[in-house]
């Protein structure tokens, strides 16, 4: 009984292995098909456009409040954790370096997976089910062209400025909260920012841009692409795109700091 | 003229099609029967090279488009119009939108022709004053109806029709059905009309082949059906079911 609860096992992983082994596959050809769509990019720019500002414009509000929020936060622990040593002079140097390398993009990225993602994810999952991406199929249109390609371009281009604007908002907010909870002069707080930071800081957030970019894009329309079964379907693939692309920002924003920071 | 050569497709264990053989000719309306989920909308995606056999080979006009790159299937593609069977209409386009969508997007037409084909479809599938709608506010008939307009609006030689009538009240299905015939004598078009239900078979089909547990048991003219011996065929006609 034993060695055949073994067996079965065995096969289940072994079919989990071929599985996954075959979607790994999948997702490499779908991400080289939306990279080779590129030169397609003049015929869609009204896509891209839209894409542009569904990535762009319209998640400005929801990168602030993360911004907003972790820069305050920060400033107000790690305030009171220098004020025990009596070095509260090195708050700005501090939170500067934790929101331009790390968290600024980071919290970005993941509020972006969570919105840019999971809309991918419905929409292209939905136009799966309902047979709108076999009709541009049957019809002579390259799905992947039409529809992925635009929306990687317009995270590509968006990211970087949405980046910038999480380090401002999560910077203001911290000098906010410096001057008027730790009661540190804004001249300190500035002093120690902009004169300490080097050119590898901003190397270290501004390259997690594209990288959050590419993540977030291909999974999330990857599982859009690939939803099966009707309503529920679309609902899982739709999830399954959040949780990986989460994940792999994650990782991606651990190694792009070792990396550069190594290198550099 | 469409040709399936001992075409066999397999998904995961399940044995979908048998080495199947298929012709339709040009100019004719040929109807795929069999009951739901035997895999006769695979055919239709098979024809279109939206799916690869697993052995066999598909010829379109005489070339064979089983190996083919997706790339170059596109233009394969166009001789043929597809209607789906939800219709796969693009839910935040207009009507007019939706005909004109494949125009703009794989021709260099100059918009004026992209109008007039429009509105010469739109006339066709009698929906004139519905232009601006989304298909939303539609009625599963019209709907039908546009999808085949825009089925229509590339002019092909061929046009595959996955369940036509399927869902649609017995006026709807009447009217689908004439505008199917219609499309032979007006506009010279082949048809193949994947179906379960019998009924359509006989009111405009010229030939028909029946799929059965993945085997094609019959594939002949429609007349000819009466005279099968094949105990599936002869249960279907001698019960008098109307859908399998």
């Amino acid at each position: 009984m034993l060695l055949t609860f073994a067996r079965k096992q065995e096969k289940a992983v072994a079919l989990w292995l071929k599985d996954f082994i075959l979607t790994m596959q999948e997702f490499f050809l779908f991400s080289v098909r939306a990279f080779k769509a590129f030169p397609k990019v003049k015929r869609y720019w009204r896509d891209v456009l839209d894409q542009a500002t569904i990535c762009g414009t319209d998640s400005v509000p929801i990168v602030l409040v993360s911004a907003i929020s972790i820069g305050s936060l920060l400033a107000i622990e790690v305030g009171n954790l220098l004020e025990d040593f009596g070095a509260k002079t090195m708050l700005g140097r501090s939170t500067s370096l934790s929101v331009i390398r790390e968290l600024g993009p980071l919290l970005m990225g993941l509020m972006l997976s969570a919105r840019f993602g999971s809309r991918n994810g419905a929409e292209l999952g939905a136009m799966q089910i309902s047979e709108q991406i076999d009709a541009l199929r049957a019809f002579g249109t390259d799905p992947v062209a039409k529809l992925v390609m635009p929306r990687l371009v317009a995270a590509l281009i968006m990211f970087l400025p949405l980046t910038a604007l999480s380090d401002f908002a999560g910077l203001h907010s911290a000098a906010y909260m410096a001057e008027h909870y730790h009661r540190l002069d804004p001249g300190i707080f500035w002093n120690a920012v902009y004169p300490r930071l080097a050119p590898k800081d901003f190397v270290v957030g501004f390259l997690k841009a594209p990288v959050f970019a590419i993540i977030i894009t291909l999974v999330s329309s990857f599982n859009g692409f690939s939803a099966r079964g009707g309503t529920a379907g679309v609902g899982r693939s739709t999830i399954k795109g959040i949780v990986v692309s989460s994940g792999l920002v994650l990782i991606a924003n651990f190694y792009v700091s070792k990396i550069v920071l190594e290198n550099m | 003229m469409i040709e399936l050569r001992n075409v066999s497709l397999k998904y995961g264990d399940k044995e979908i099609l048998k080495n199947i053989s298929l012709t339709v000719r040009d100019n004719t309306i040929k109807a795929i029967l069999g009951p739901s989920g035997v895999g006769k909308s695979t055919i239709l995606k098979l024809m279109l090279g939206l799916i690869k056999p697993n052995s066999g080979q598909v010829i379109i006009d005489g070339t064979d488009i089983t190996a083919m790159k997706e790339a170059n299937l596109y233009s394969i593609r166009r001789k043929m119009g597809m209607v789906f069977q939800g219709n796969a209409l693009f839910d935040s386009l207009t009507i007019s939108q939706n005909l004109g969508f494949f125009l703009r997007e794989n021709l260099k037409l100059p918009e004026d022709e992209i109008e007039r084909r429009v509105t010469e479809q739109i006339q066709f599938a009698g929906l004139e004053g519905y232009e601006d709608q989304l298909p939303e506010s539609l009625s599963g008939g019209m709907r039908r109806r546009v999808a085949i307009g825009r089925a229509l609006i590339f002019k092909p030689h061929m046009i595959l029709f996955d369940e036509p009538t399927a869902g649609l009240d017995p006026v709807s299905s009447k009217k689908i059905l004439s505008l199917i015939s219609s499309l032979r004598h007006k506009n010279n078009l082949g048809a193949v009309i994947v179906t379960h239900i019998i009924d359509d078979v006989f009111n405009v089909a010229d030939c028909v082949a029946v799929l059965y547990q993945g085997e094609i048991i019959f594939d002949d003219v429609t007349e000819k059906l009466h005279l099968s011996q094949h105990p599936f065929i002869r249960s279907i006609l001698s019960d008098n079911i109307l859908e399998l």
